[in-house]
């Protein structure tokens, strides 16, 4: 009998519980704090095998450490997301010491006969794949929207003696509090505006909206329009507001990495086939210079 | 004492060809460069106290990596990048164990392929950093800089050790015409996975592949002023204005 387990490093590792092969017991490996190993207790796993890492040690020193755990359980498919790079170095010994394939962006696992049928997104979510499986898994899964509601807790199973690979952590320097983590409404603007002087007119429409305003890397990098702490995705700022307006912004995925906790995407944008439509819930397709005004005295007028 | 730096083995979606009854095609020869080499190989010459050698598969093209600082490249000719990390990683690993002295390898850390630079570090038995945005020599360790969070940090591993670097934009200032073509007589080793002692594995890809049912905004038209009025309608009905 194989087992199965879910690596959690960071609390958004347990929104891959939901799209496992349903009704499997899994088995949880966890390298934090209390708090993490606590929420993961309550989400319905049948184990929580607890590594508390020492203070200045990072968690990801300890990834041979708890695949030893894992090994020790004759894994069949070992889950996580591809979020923190310590539930992915756990995920790299086990999958090298058992030989198992390493899929990424998958959304649903399920069995099939001796095999494991995968299902998820291929080349950047172009297309939807599935793969079959023979062997051990071990798999990146694409975040569910939500964790499992919290349920009775099991009990924790503590690691003391987990011992970590010589390796030393320091917060080199506090990214400065733009505001925008924590905004629930955020405009971003992108290099369809014209010029620097016309960000007055995107300012009045986030005023309006009681928003942030955020922009796409150039207008920040190279542009200068903005601080550079305004700038959102794989290189900025990573954003969850419940409202994400994306003005003349052509939604290049670097920069919809920054969005992903977003709950509403709006997109105005004059080129109907721009990327930001594919990622947006809702869009309008027209000139910024007159969709923007004309929100704001929409909002102005309410 | 020599590093080692893996290029040109991640698929990025851009290269992929998705055919209208949803097949994908991807590139048979030859690959273009991933997103994040560019950045691992200006930290790994910066790593580099004597040798820099590169590492490809299949469709790796040598002359980019020696453009950009490789004094040799190593290709392992009849593996090819697939689906499935931990093969690919299997059959890097071997290819770094053929490279004399080998205690550092700089590899970028592709958001498409997460188990990558995990699973290499896993194969060879080193302790890995990833999502690197810088690295430096200090002794016998490496110290590397990367962002968790809202906060940037550092975090030191002794060598050997795997550093998986994330690129921040594109290449600055990639190399002219003259150093490509210079960079193409630079010697190339082809070996075999059979010469490694491991067995070629056709690339691991899916049994099915359709197309995504399509996704896109609820478009609103009608001029701006009546576009605005019914999204801003609709935004108060899904509760974000509030
Ligand atoms: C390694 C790497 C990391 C990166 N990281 C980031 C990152 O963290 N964040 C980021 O943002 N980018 C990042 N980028 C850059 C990214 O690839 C894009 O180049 C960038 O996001 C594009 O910015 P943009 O949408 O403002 O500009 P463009 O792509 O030029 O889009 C402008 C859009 O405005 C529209 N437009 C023009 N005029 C009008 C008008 N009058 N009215 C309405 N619409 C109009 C156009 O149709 C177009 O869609 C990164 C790139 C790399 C290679």
């Amino acid at each position: 009998m194989t087992t199965t387990w879910l690596v959690v490093t960071d609390p958004l590792d347990l929104c891959a519980l939901g799209r496992l092969v349903p009704g499997l017991p899994v088995d949880s490996i966890v390298i934090g704090d209390r708090a993490l190993a606590d929420s993961s207790a309550r989400t319905g796993v049948r184990s929580v095998h607890w590594i508390e890492p020492v203070e200045g040690v990072p968690a990801d020193a300890y990834a041979a450490a708890a695949a030893d755990i894992v090994l020790g359980a004759a894994p069949g498919l070992v889950a996580t997301t591809a979020t923190a790079p310590a539930s992915r170095a756990v995920v790299g010994v086990v999958a090298a010491r058992c030989r198992a394939s390493v899929l990424s962006g998958v959304t649903g696992v399920s069995e099939a006969g001796d095999a494991l049928e995968v299902t998820g997104g291929a080349a950047g979510n172009a297309v939807v794949a599935t793969w079959e499986v023979s062997g051990p898994l071990c798999a990146f899964i694409a975040p569910a929207d939500e964790a499992p509601a919290p349920g009775v807790a099991v009990g924790l199973t503590p690691h003391p003696d987990a011992a970590p690979r010589p390796s030393r952590v320091t917060v080199s320097a506090a990214a400065v509090a733009s505001g925008l983590a924590d905004a629930a409404r955020v405009v971003g603007v992108g290099r369809g505006l014209r010029s620097r002087a016309d960000l007055a007119m995107v300012e009045a429409l986030a005023g309006s909206l009681d928003a942030e305003l955020a922009c796409s890397m150039p207008l920040a990098e190279d542009l200068g329009w903005l601080p550079k702490d305004r700038f959102v995705g794989r290189s900025g700022q990573q954003v969850s507001p419940r409202l994400y307006l994306a003005v003349g912004l052509s939604g290049a995925p670097q920069h919809l990495q920054g969005v992903r906790g977003a709950k509403v995407i709006v997109a105005v944008n004059s080129d109907p086939e721009a990327a930001i439509f594919r990622a947006a819930d809702y869009g309008i397709v027209g000139d910024l210079y007159e969709v923007v005004p004309a929100l704001t005295a929409v909002l102005a007028s309410d | 004492m020599t590093t080692v730096v893996v290029f040109n083995v991640a698929r990025e979606p851009a290269a992929a060809q998705v055919l209208a009854d949803g097949r994908l095609v991807w590139p048979a020869r030859k690959l273009p460069a991933g997103e994040d080499d560019h950045a691992a190989l200006a930290v790994a010459v910066g790593l580099a106290a004597s040798d820099l050698v590169g590492i490809t598969l299949g469709q790796g093209d040598p002359g980019w990596a020696a453009a950009r600082g490789t004094s040799e490249v190593v290709r392992v000719a009849d593996v090819t990048v697939g689906d499935d990390d931990g093969a690919t990683a299997a059959a890097l690993a071997a290819a770094v164990a053929e490279v004399d002295g080998a205690e550092l390898v700089v590899i970028g850390d592709s958001e498409h392929h997460p188990g990558l630079a995990p699973a290499l570090a896993g194969y060879l038995g080193w302790p890995v950093v990833l999502a690197a945005t810088s690295a430096v020599r200090i002794g016998s360790d490496v110290e590397a800089t990367r962002r968790a969070g809202r906060v940037e940090e550092t975090v030191s591993v002794p060598i050997p050790a795997v550093i998986a670097v994330a690129a921040a934009t594109e290449e600055s200032s990639p190399p002219g015409m003259k150093a490509m073509l210079a960079a193409r007589r630079l010697p190339v080793r082809d070996v075999t996975a059979a010469d490694l002692g491991i067995a070629a594995v056709p690339a691991f890809e899916p049994t099915l592949t359709s197309l995504p049912s399509s996704t896109t905004a609820r478009l609103i038209g009608g001029d701006p002023l009546q576009a605005a009025t019914e999204l801003v309608k609709a935004l108060r009905a899904e509760g974000v204005l509030e």
